[in-house]
């Protein structure tokens, strides 16, 4: 995602007309100049990619698998989850399944063509009855609720696509974290908000 | 018995409520937060469910989540082990709302006893001496002046809710207790939600000295003994013992049955901890009472035999305890010492990372509560508690020396520990000579401490 370039001093006293430049910015690189970076970055054999623009810099880099997608400058194996969004989202490193399984045994290979909605409470999961296997939603887009004690925590679509296999039954307890729903990349749609959840 | 325990809990603690589930035949979920996802009591639990991320407040904080959790695993009791809800009256009542049993004093018991001032009053009517304090919480800074001067400097600033040493400060003038005040307030509201502060009387030369007791629903109440707290750093324990040096063997006796007889009176039910300052004249001050399994609690299981985690389970599932003060024996001398992921030569500075290599002393009368392995990555958002290494001999002397080549033996590499700290303690003459009063540490400073017993 676009940040703020540390060696710029500037940016410590900022005044409102900078800050409405700022989000000015933002808002046109993910509408405008995110899509068209990753659709360069796909098209070449480039490993990572990285345009500056005034105060701002844009860095893709392509994970190990091959697929170009702009990540985070940070390690994959920062577990530090807490600056991770309240509501469930694509999740990089993948929870080992609960049950018997012994935790450190089993881990679930990434799947790149898709992302999962994840549950952000502990409790009984009631899928939207209008959320159906093919349904189109966009990221944000509420696909159910977990009912943690009579509160229920929304469950959002984390990337734009269209919904897949259900992974919990209606009614099923969860845990916090746990995979719910796989939604389907849509590659044409995803460019803006791809990634962002982790 | 329950048929199922969720453990809401982390650390050694949840490790240790485990094994005690496991040894009732009792089944148990482990309730964790995501940044203890790979952490031994989750590895070894039958069951366990993730409640929510690393933030504890989102967490092992969270009573929706704990509750939650415990409901679609089929629990029917939850242990909340210590820290965290242990103490939390509002979440034992909850807790009983949904037809649970919560593992430690019922709710009514815990509104009770919630208030230090309030429990102060409740047990000195019960004979119990309490130490000087102020009249109830301090509603300003006028009122605080005034209570000071009453009571007479030094005094300690307390908040009333919470434990751990946060929001505490002793102050000798009245000029330092205004500066303070605001500080504690804040400290206090931050670390319990609550900023109720009060007084008590500041003993220079002081010991900490404390009763366990168990008392069942019947009101059959036995003490466990006392345990000797008086090693602190800034009013955090790191290093306790049983028989306290402080007091002879009658007097020992004295005051803890002057502690059960008056927690009894007063309805205390389950285990709990009767804290008291002991002056340098041997007079003892009941200071507060803790209503949960508590740090120390191996100190006492290690001298009478007695499981007080099992003990606590029994009690809360109605039964009754089974045994007479005259069954209670006391064995021997009993150490722990606290490890934590801290640094000695950096103001105790606390530690994360990963344990490369571990290895847990072993033999006669020797235990290791911990939840670490080889490979653990010391999560950086909860207490620097790594574990509690415990020793027993059949006197001070030879504890003592088990002590040593126990700590000599104790090896966690990557991170750096406050085992330092007790090596240098077991050389310190005031300790060896069992004259160690609260303020051994902070008197002289850590680092001051752990360079004279490098001299040695």
């Amino acid at each position: 995602m676009p940040q703020p370039d540390p060696s710029d001093s500037r940016r410590a006293n900022r005044g409102p007309a900078e800050r409405a430049a700022d989000h000015a910015a933002i808002d046109r690189l993910s509408a405008e100049l995110l899509p068209a970076l990753i659709a360069k970055l796909g098209a070449t054999g480039l490993g990572e990619l990285e345009v500056r623009e005034g105060t701002w810099r844009v860095r893709l880099r392509r994970p190990n698998d091959g697929s170009a997608r702009p990540q985070r400058e940070r390690r994959s194996g920062d577990r530090s989850t807490d600056k991770a969004p309240d509501r469930g989202g694509e999740r990089s490193s993948e929870r080992a399944p609960r049950g018997t399984h012994h935790p450190l045994e089993t881990t679930t290979a990434r799947t790149e063509s898709r992302a999962v909605a994840t549950s952000p409470a502990v409790g009984t999961f009631q899928p939207r009855a209008e959320v159906a296997a093919g349904t189109k939603v966009r990221a944000g887009d509420r696909l159910g609720s977990v009912d943690m004690l009579g509160l229920p925590q929304e469950v959002v679509a984390p990337v734009d696509g269209s919904v897949g296999a259900g992974l919990v039954e209606a009614g099923e307890a969860v845990e916090y974290g746990q995979e719910l729903l796989v939604i389907e990349y849509d590659p044409t749609a995803t460019a803006s908000t791809n990634g962002t959840g982790s | 018995m329950f048929r199922k325990v969720l453990i809401a809990n982390r650390g050694e603690i949840a490790l240790r409520i485990l094994r005690a589930c496991r040894e009732l035949g009792v089944e148990s979920v482990v309730a964790y937060s995501e940044a203890d996802r790979e952490s031994l009591p989750v590895q070894l639990a039958d069951e366990a469910i993730c409640i929510g991320p690393s933030d504890a407040k989102r967490s092992y904080l969270s009573v929706p989540a704990v509750i939650s959790a415990a409901l679609v695993t089929g629990c029917d009791a939850i242990h909340p082990g210590y820290g965290f809800l242990s103490e939390d009256e509002g979440f034992a009542e909850v807790v009983a709302a949904h037809d649970l049993t919560f593992i430690g004093p019922p709710a009514a018991v815990l509104e009770r006893f919630a208030s230090k001032a309030g429990t102060r009053q409740l047990l000195a009517a019960q004979g119990l001496p309490t130490i000087p304090g102020s009249e109830g919480m301090l509603r300003d800074e006028m009122h605080a002046l005034s209570e000071a001067e009453r009571i007479g400097y030094p005094v300690l600033i307390k908040p009333s809710a919470g434990g751990g040493g946060k929001g505490m400060r002793m102050v000798r003038t009245p000029r330092e207790l205004e500066s303070v005040l605001r500080v504690c307030r804040s400290e206090a509201k931050a670390a319990f939600g609550d900023d109720s502060l009060y007084l008590e009387k500041w003993l220079d030369e002081n010991r900490h000295v404390e009763i366990q007791v168990a008392v069942d629903r019947y009101g059959h109440g036995v003490h466990l003994g006392e345990r000797d707290c008086s090693v602190q750093r800034r009013h955090q324990k790191i290093l306790e013992e049983a028989p306290t040096p402080a007091l002879s063997a009658e007097a020992r006796a004295d005051l803890a049955q002057l502690a059960i007889r008056a927690v009894v009176a007063a309805g205390y039910e389950n285990v709990g901890t009767l804290e008291f300052l002991v002056d340098s004249a041997g007079d003892a001050y009941f200071i507060e009472i803790n209503c949960r399994i508590q740090v120390e609690h191996p100190v006492t299981e290690m001298l009478t035999g007695l499981d007080l985690v099992t003990t606590q389970m029994r009690i809360a599932a109605g039964e009754p305890l089974g045994f007479s003060q005259a069954d209670v024996q006391f064995r021997g001398h009993a150490i722990e010492f606290r490890i934590n992921a801290e640094d000695p030569d950096h103001d105790f500075r606390p530690g994360a990372g990963i344990v490369e290599r571990y290895h847990a002393p072993g033999g006669p009368g020797v235990r290791m509560d911990s939840h670490l392995f080889p490979g653990y990555e010391v999560p950086p958002f909860y207490d620097s508690l790594l574990g509690k290494l415990i020793v027993w001999g059949p006197d001070r002397e030879t504890a003592i020396a088990r002590g040593k080549v126990a700590l000599e033996e104790l090896v966690i590499d990557g991170l750096v520990t406050n085992a330092s700290i007790h090596q240098a303690l077991l050389e310190n003459e005031t300790f060896l000579e069992g004259k160690m009063t609260t303020n051994l540490l902070d008197r002289v400073g850590s680092a001051a401490f752990l360079a004279a017993a490098a001299r040695v």
